[in-house]
């Protein structure tokens, strides 16, 4: 995993018996770790040299294969996933050059005297001031200057192609830059030739964190979560967006975009507050659990139904279950649209809660640390003593993003046995966390073993949800 | 400018070249950029009249493609209301700098000739070209006859 090599150059020679210790017993329990986490994914982090290096390798080992230029095997490179046997294959059978006219047979520019005339500014010059890439296709030298100009200032860089009509073959990077000579449009081209060198390799991620410039390496790339070291942006390696198991990549897209679309319904519905059941007095949400207590008639419910939250308890959790109107077939139309509505709006109400409850247990971590800070003044318990509590709410966190992303999974499941098995692990799950965030906010004395006991089940529940339905 | 001589020539050029479909080209006084000229498309529902289009060239011609637009309403699935026409020769990504207007022009005759019902920029009325040629062929002609200019005698 990333930096890995880095920490153990570093401590190799000196402090070698300790470090080596420690260091090995990391490894240890990440081995056993690998095979039970559904969620575990191989990858490593490249600085831009890193990246650079990869790439010349790949480059050096075509050009040298073929006996071609390192910039013209960049190119074939570029257009084949930077797979060394299919660019070979490609370059020998021609199938790297698209839409390619004449492939040989160059072009009868008009001569005028000595000079010969170009076919873009319809301009004289004489015959050393001409160019032309591998298809022969000749044009002067200020042209293709101009050319390189204007679509670098579009963000052009590796699909320049050469200026003939019907003629598709790219322009390769050292005869670019053999003409360009300003210097901030060579570093543009530079730039963005590194960004599509980038894109077009199969294994290489750019991080989607704003300003950073690290890349990810991935042998086996998949739709799992990636974490930047630098700047923590936590993203899916496939599609670069916010991680979401274990809804696949175009399902969280369909997903997104709906919600966008109908969010102004959707919050118009479930308002911000509600009302307690049993007294009517208006009760705005304040943490994370769903387990509510009313401050007024101190009755106990649950946010999401309004039932009585005893019915909840350790019982089988029914809320997170969307009901379908087995008739629904015979109803009419109008009915079929409000139970099409009523059911996104089941799931997107339970995707915002959790969204909502996400930030509020933010808050409530910053709570967490002040109450330990205030009782480790007080000399109830050391700082030590209390660390477990932070540890709980981070994996509290942990578990809710990843019931927050079973609902579009869910929304766009078949009904059938396995929906049924799917909302019966969600419930579970929402069962056992709401317990957890339950017993965080109101952790006052060093209940430890029971807490501890209730993380240990949340996580379970939340790894065996993601290994029977993450499948990536 | 750059561009002047070029497009100077690509003009004396189509003059001398007498294209059958493509008449009557002038340039906007003062600016070589600006060209007119009238479309006669020789296919049915088209050829019961002629169409005025606009082609205007940016400062970086050739490197960057020119513009066309028709002046004249016409009844067709890639040119819309406001008389814009979707012609992929001069589309940004496929523009080429050795391309000339005269292909251009060809490719416009041959777009405005035969529709392209696969790319509209008016679906309604790529749908109706598909289902119903012959309700498409009345629309088309009427709309001709009623908003086209005239064509010339020869």
């Amino acid at each position: 995993m990333s930096g890995e090599e880095d920490s153990a150059m570093y401590y190799s020679d000196d402090d070698c018996g300790y470090d080596a210790y420690y260091n090995m017993g990391d490894c240890d329990v990440e081995e056993v770790d690998v095979k039970d986490d559904p969620e575990y994914f191989a990858y490593e982090t490249l600085r831009v040299e890193q990246v650079e290096r990869l790439l010349n390798e790949s480059v050096e080992a075509l050009s040298n294969k073929l006996h071609i230029t390192p910039s013209l095997a960049k190119v074939v490179l570029l257009t084949h996933e930077w797979q060394l046997l299919p660019s070979a294959v490609a370059y020998k059978n021609n199938d790297w050059i698209q839409n390619l006219l004449n492939p040989s047979g160059g072009t009868k520019l008009e001569t005028i005297g000595s000079k010969l005339r170009c076919p873009v500014c319809f301009c004289p010059a004489p015959p050393e001031k001409f160019s032309s890439i591998a298809c022969s296709h000749m044009f002067c030298n200020e042209c293709w200057v101009s050319h390189f100009e204007v679509q670098i200032t579009q963000g052009v860089s590796t699909g320049i192609s050469c200026m003939a009509q019907d003629c598709g073959l790219l322009a390769p990077e050292d005869f670019v830059l053999s003409l360009l000579t300003k210097m901030p449009l060579r570093e543009k081209y530079q730039e963005f030739a590194f960004r599509d060198y980038v894109k077009s390799h199969p294994e290489l991620r750019f991080c989607p964190g704003p300003n950073c410039k690290l890349v990810f390496r991935s042998k086996e790339p998949k739709a799992k979560r990636t974490i930047c070291e630098q700047c923590k942006t936590t993203f899916c390696f496939k599609c670069g967006t916010e991680y979401h198991a274990p809804t696949d990549c175009s399902t969280i897209k369909k997903w997104l975009t709906k919600c966008a679309d109908d969010s102004e319904t959707a919050n118009y519905i479930s308002a911000h507050t509600k009302d307690c059941p049993r007294c009517h007095i208006c009760i705005e949400k304040n943490g994370g659990c769903n387990h509510m207590q009313c401050y007024n008639c101190k009755h106990d419910f649950c946010w999401m139904c309004l039932g009585d939250w005893k019915s909840h308890g350790s019982e089988y959790y029914e809320c997170s279950r969307y009901k379908e109107n087995p008739n629904i077939v015979n109803e009419s139309v109008l009915a079929q649209a409000r139970e099409a509505l009523k059911k996104y709006l089941h799931y997107y109400e339970r995707w915002e809660n959790h969204s909502k409850s996400l930030k509020l247990e933010a808050e409530t971590l910053e709570k967490i640390k002040s109450r330990i800070n205030a009782k480790v003044m007080n000399s109830s318990g050391t700082w030590i003593d209390w660390q477990y509590l932070v540890d709980a709410a981070g994996l509290l966190a942990k578990c809710r993003y990843t019931l927050q992303y079973t609902y579009p999974y869910a929304y766009y499941m078949e009904p059938g046995p396995r929906k049924e098995l799917f909302e019966y692990q969600q419930a579970q799950l929402e069962a056992e966390i709401e317990n957890l965030s339950w017993k965080i906010e109101r952790a006052e004395t060093t209940d430890r073993g029971d807490l501890e006991n209730q993380i240990d089940i949340a996580e379970k529940r939340r790894t065996t949800l993601l290994k029977d339905f993450l499948d990536v | 400018m750059a561009a002047s001589r070029r497009i100077q020539k690509e003009l004396n050029d189509i003059k001398t070249a007498g294209i059958k479909s493509f008449r009557d080209v002038t340039v906007a006084e003062g600016n070589l950029l600006s060209w007119t000229g009238v479309i006669v498309p020789e296919n049915p529902p088209f050829n019961k009249g002629a169409f005025r289009i606009e082609i205007t060239f940016p400062a970086e011609y050739p490197f960057k493609p020119p513009k066309i637009s028709f002046k004249t309403k016409i009844y067709h699935p890639n040119i819309d209301e406001k008389g814009q026409v979707c012609l992929p020769i001069i589309s940004a990504e496929n523009w080429k700098p050795a391309t000339k207007t005269e292909q251009v022009i060809q490719a416009l005759i041959q777009l405005v000739n035969d529709p392209e019902p696969d790319h509209p920029l008016r679906a309604d009325l790529a749908e109706e070209f598909t289902k119903d040629k012959r309700k498409f062929f009345k629309n088309a002609e009427d709309y001709t006859k009623k908003f086209g200019e005239k064509r010339p005698a020869d």
